[in-house]
């Protein structure tokens, strides 16, 4: 009995040995410290491997891109507060649809800027890097209504 | 007394039983309870071979494989909330919205 219950605490200690080697192994603390932190800069740094240059080079772009960001942000809020007001006044469907109509518009507009701003940003990664970061990111670009946590109330329709 | 079972009774009372005298029967035992408590470690486990490497092969594929499995959902899990962190401050759609 004392040799089964040896053996099987031997065997126990190997395992959970054995599960933390293949756990540190497969796991990527860089990227693990880069969520905790929410620091997006530092995953793109870690993840994509970049070098100092450019790692400079797409946080310039970033900046270069905010200005355009925050154009288009309120140029989409616009269009949003004022097809709000059409519908709140509930009389003209032909000009809440054009309404609707606009806020599409610029966010397709917004879409076609990101995309291209994203593409910016993997050219300046290396081939293999940047093909794994249009991966990540065009396919949720184009996808934008999962992009909101449940409860963010990011719903297009309103 | 039931009658009818006398006959049985008889029977039973006339039965002897005489088996062969095992003069080497209290040894045995001994032997046995001696070999019980003389062994070891590695005769334990060799004398179980093939049921403990089949364990053995079982617990450490399932930790290694677990442990791996737990990893990669870590990896992945992290590099979703990433992505979405960093198209939230890169889409103008989604901050439109946040800020509405």
């Amino acid at each position: 009995m004392k040799f089964l219950a040896g053996t099987m605490a031997v065997l126990g200690l190997a395992a959970a040995m054995i599960g933390f080697v293949c756990f540190r192994m497969n796991s990527d603390p860089a990227l693990h410290v880069a969520a905790a932190k929410g620091d997006t800069m530092l995953w793109l740094r870690t993840d994509f491997h970049l070098t100092e240059a450019q790692f400079v080079a797409i946080r310039q772009l970033h900046e270069a891109y905010a200005g355009s960001c925050e154009e288009h942000c309120r140029m989409i809020q616009e269009a949003i507060r004022a097809r709000n007001a059409v519908a709140a006044a509930r009389g003209d469907a032909v000009a809440l649809a054009a309404a609707d109509r606009q806020v599409e518009q610029l966010r397709l507009v917004c879409e076609t800027a990101i995309t291209r701003h994203v593409r910016q940003v993997a050219a300046l990664m290396v081939p293999a890097d940047g093909q794994r970061y249009l991966a990540l990111v065009l396919p949720k670009i184009a996808d934008f209504d999962h992009l909101a946590a449940p409860g963010l109330n990011l719903d297009r329709t309103r | 007394m039931n009658s009818s079972l006398d006959p049985l009774a008889e029977a039973l009372g006339r039965w002897r039983v005489s088996p062969p005298v095992d003069a080497d029967f209290r040894q045995a035992v001994w032997r046995r309870v001696g070999q019980r408590t003389s062994q070891t470690w590695p005769g334990y486990l060799r004398s179980h071979a093939t049921a403990w490497s089949l364990v053995t092969l079982v617990a450490l594929g399932a930790a290694a494989f677990s442990g791996s499995a737990l990893a990669r959902a870590r990896v992945r899990a992290d590099r979703d909330a990433m992505v979405v962190n960093y198209l939230v401050d890169l889409d103008p759609r989604v901050q439109a919205v946040l800020k509405h």
